[in-house]
């Protein structure tokens, strides 16, 4: 691989990359928060993809209920992604209200919650099948006006990038600052901190709970839909199933960063993302191996992630 | 002196914190040896480095002259060391039974497969684990509730039921991890008296932690006070009740 | 009578396949595992089959496959299963919780990426002609249910012996267990192998009952959906896998049946068809809600038994 093509693959992997991260920071906000791993990430990922196909006003197919409808009107591309991920926020506090509240409320065991957002994750993914049936979609005319590839090189050295990866990458470094500024500069976002941090202590200090996990799984949600469409738009919506492998290499991006760890999903995400860009064109069959495969080195040796801290049990 | 456990220079380092500093003793066979101190004096700590929960930072730790400092708990009681622990860690979803059962797990054999076909061998060897499950649950008076899930019993059932346990592993030494705890003083009376019986029943040599100074200063043979993780007396109960560090240690507390 | 029977004789041995996959995620947790590694070894298991029967051990078309062939199969993928559940094992079970949980994902996953791109196990397209050692799908029952009660046999006894006490112990308490003298990692080690052998095996059996076998047998999807019949079952009886591993099996059957009750609204009978998996997981949240123990739990059993000595 020459140098030129090294700097391609990096820099398209770091788009792939940072949709990763967006997604992973949906389960490590829960995780910081509740210490269990929702599940149902991965179907709000899915069902982002599908409300942003709608929001733009396209037709769906011939199978499921909804079968060659449409909304009256039609978002352009920006404002259905944004519209997209709102409703899949939307999504991901009704699946907090039914799926763990109840759980939460009578100091149920995680397990069950887990397997709990399981359920809320069979059934999300089997609505959308029934409403739209199994076929692919891909968003009409969406970068409308835009070239399909960007020369982004220096001198003479050329560094030609897919326009829709770098659209991914821009709007996925937006939400990444946007939620930066959130979590450190109000005081909701400091709050979230502050109860992921300890808490007992947080609600002692008269901090509402509740209200601070509804808005957690809301922004996790919008960060799964975002995700969702933004992966949707690199290589169509593939059905319903569309968000479970994508959902697992979340997985692998929580622990490689450390779960709950915020700085640590990005970068975790940034990583896989590169590493499987980096995977040579002959072994492109493994690359879906390739972060599970971290995921395992990680784990045998490092399990506290790159960027996790460490705890020491009490006797 | 015959001493059965020989800490040497036992060190324990959290982070910044030094929790056990330097401490050596010896615990010698048959005796029974009171590790008293103030809150946070590092007692616990100790315990959780002789039972190989913990690892020392530096230090030897000696048990019938073979060095255990590196073993893992598991092979620790397998050497005849059994505990108690002071926030009782009973099996509790299981029954008292069970509880015990499990305790003698190490001087039983049956393996997977002959405990799935139930062999002679192994129908034996239950027989016994039963039986004598149900002597140590009357010792402590517990054998009629023997198939009770232990979840349920009060404290100070679950602290008998504990030392029962412990006692289930038939071991040579016993470390008690305040067993008063929570107790009144009528109760400490008596459970004085069920320490010093359970010493001559199965030739036992224990330490153990308590705050009830009385207690200690009644049971104990020897006393050693830990204060801010360094061990500040070693003697005689009135040797430690005299010492001017310990009445400094517990004056300034 | 028999007409059913033979209408649902794919049914029936899937339900007892489900029964056994969930016994095998159900050793683990005996020891407090939780392990969703069973996929991986049920997908080995299957092409271990798959391979020698179609490679290996190869019939004339038309005849019968030899049946103490099929048991050596059998043997072969449990002992394949046991060891790589013994090389895999030794560093995952020093993980606890969510992170046992995340590295056995990664295991099922890596093994479905290996199979799609290995010659061996036939790439994306599988294996598939997989010969048939019985007429019908029912006579697989031979196999499969023998299999159930053989497995269930030696779970419940297991669970009553002092084996399956150290596996409780852990489960309760892995800290105490150490210092009760048992050895938390060969003791883990011990179910984590039994429930990969076991997985193993009903993969052999399996592809031989569905004739093909490809990197959709033993994927993620199949480790939360065994991971439910244990929960919903109940995790505390070696009962609990197998009445939710049956049950949550047939439910889909079931409801597809009720879809053909006289009567019906045309809205109701298109749910009830296409829409049953939605309903499929609206249960498994209701029943975390509602049973949280699973619906098989030892209070009822005693339960059962008084009434029964009463």
């Amino acid at each position: 691989m020459n140098l030129a093509l090294f700097f391609q693959q990096v820099v398209n992997g770091l788009a792939i990359g940072s949709v990763y991260a967006i997604f992973a920071l949906g389960y490590t906000l829960i995780f910081s928060i509740l210490g269990i791993i929702n599940f149902a990430h991965s179907a709000i990922f899915t069902l982002g993809a599908y409300f942003t196909y709608a929001l733009m006003g396209a037709r769906f197919g011939f199978n499921g209920l909804l079968a060659q409808t449409a909304l009256p009107f039609g978002l352009p591309f920006p404002l259905a992604v944004l519209g997209g991920g709102l409703l899949a926020g939307g999504m991901g506090v009704l699946v907090e209200r039914a799926a763990f509240r109840p759980l939460r409320n009578r100091g149920a065991d995680p397990l069950l919650m887990l397997v709990s957002s399981l359920g809320v994750a069979v059934a999300l993914v089997n609505i959308i099948q029934y409403l739209v049936g199994a076929e692919a979609y891909s968003y009409p005319n969406a970068l409308a006006g835009l070239p399909p590839s960007i020369n982004l090189g220096v001198g003479g050295v050329p560094l030609i990038m897919r326009t829709v990866l770098v659209v991914i990458f821009i709007i996925s470094m937006l939400i990444l600052f946007a939620l930066m500024r959130l979590m450190n500069h109000t005081k909701a976002g400091k709050a979230l901190q502050a109860v992921a941090e300890d808490p007992v202590t947080a609600s002692l200090l008269g901090i509402n709970t509740d209200r601070l996990i509804l808005l957690t799984f809301f922004i996790s949600g919008f960060l799964g839909g975002i995700a969702g469409t933004l992966v949707g738009l690199s290589v169509t919506i593939t059905g319903p199933y569309f968000g479970i492998t994508f959902g697992l290499r979340g997985l692998a991006v929580l622990v490689l960063g450390g779960l709950g760890s915020i700085p640590g999903a990005v970068v975790g995400g940034l990583a896989i993302g590169i590493v499987e860009a980096l995977v040579p064109p002959d072994l492109s069959g493994y690359k879906d191996a390739v972060a599970f495969a971290i995921l395992l080195i990680v784990l045998f040796f490092r399990p506290q992630g790159l960027l996790g801290r460490t705890f020491i049990q009490k006797v | 002196m015959n001493a059965l456990l020989q800490v040497d220079g036992l060190t324990r380092r959290f982070g910044g914190l030094i929790a056990v500093n330097n401490v050596s003793f010896e615990v010698a066979t048959g005796e029974i040896f009171g590790l008293i101190g103030p809150n946070g004096a590092g007692k616990t700590t100790l315990f959780n480095l002789i039972t190989g929960l913990t690892p020392p930072s530096s230090g030897h730790l000696r048990y019938k002259g073979a060095d255990i400092t590196a073993a893992k708990p598991h092979q620790i009681a397998a050497r005849g060391i059994a505990r108690t622990f002071q926030n009782i860690r009973l099996f509790s979803g299981l029954s008292a039974l069970d509880n015990i059962r499990i305790a003698q797990h190490v001087h039983t054999h049956t393996g997977i497969l002959a405990g799935v076909l139930r062999t002679p061998a192994a129908r034996r060897e239950e027989q016994a684990v039963r039986e004598r499950a149900l002597e140590l649950l009357r010792l402590v008076h517990l054998e009629q509730r023997a198939d009770e899930a232990v979840g349920g019993f009060s404290y100070g059932d679950q602290r008998r039921l504990e030392i029962a346990r412990a006692l289930a592993l038939a071991p040579e030494l016993l470390l008690l991890d305040e067993p008063g705890a929570g107790m009144n003083t009528n109760e400490k009376a008596a459970l004085s008296d069920f320490i010093r019986h359970i010493r001559e029943q199965f030739n036992l040599t224990i330490v153990l932690i308590e705050h009830h100074v009385p207690l200690v200063m009644g049971l104990c043979d020897r006393i050693a006070v830990l204060n801010f993780g360094e061990l500040i007396a070693l003697g005689s109960p009135a040797q430690v009740q005299n010492d001017p560090a310990v009445i400094e240690a517990y004056l300034g507390e | 009578m028999d007409s059913f029977f033979n209408q649902y004789g794919f049914l029936i041995v899937s339900m007892t396949f489900s029964a056994l996959l969930a016994l095998s995620l159900y050793l683990p947790l005996m020891a407090g595992q939780l392990s969703l590694a069973s996929p991986a070894f049920y997908a080995i298991g299957g092409y271990i089959a798959a391979v020698l029967s179609t490679q290996i051990f190869p019939v004339e078309s038309g005849a019968p496959f030899p049946l103490e062939r099929l048991l050596l199969e059998m043997l072969i993928a449990a002992a394949v299963s046991g060891v790589l559940a013994l090389l895999v094992g030794l560093p995952a079970l020093r993980l606890r919780g969510v992170y046992l949980a995340l590295a056995t994902i990664a295991l099922v996953e890596i093994v479905r990426v290996l199979s799609l791109n290995l010659e061996i196990t036939g790439k994306a397209i599988g294996i598939f002609g997989i010969p048939q050692p019985f007429a019908t799908k029912l006579d697989y029952l031979w196999i499969s249910g023998v299999l159930l009660l053989v497995s269930a046999f030696f779970v419940y006894r297991l669970e009553h012996s002092r084996m399956g006490r150290a596996f409780a112990a852990l489960r309760e308490d892995e800290l105490a267990a150490g210092a009760m003298g048992i050895n938390p990692t060969t003791t883990k080690l011990l179910a984590f192998v039994l429930g990969a052998m076991l997985a193993g095996v009903v993969g052999a059996v399996s592809a031989h009952f569905l004739n093909t076998w490809n990197a959709r047998q033993g994927t993620f999807d199949a480790s939360i959906l065994i991971l439910a019949y244990v929960i919903i079952g109940g995790s505390r009886t070696f009962l609990g896998p197998i009445a939710g591993g049956l049950l949550l099996t047939a439910l889909p059957e079931v409801l597809r049946a009720l879809a053909g009750v006289p009567g019906l609204p045309p809205l109701a009978v298109s749910f009830l068809q296409d829409g049953r998996l939605i309903i499929y997981g609206v249960l498994i949240v209701l029943s975390t809600l509602f049973f949280p123990q699973g619906l098989i739990t030892p209070a009822l059993l005693r339960r059962w038994n008084r009434k029964g000595r009463a």
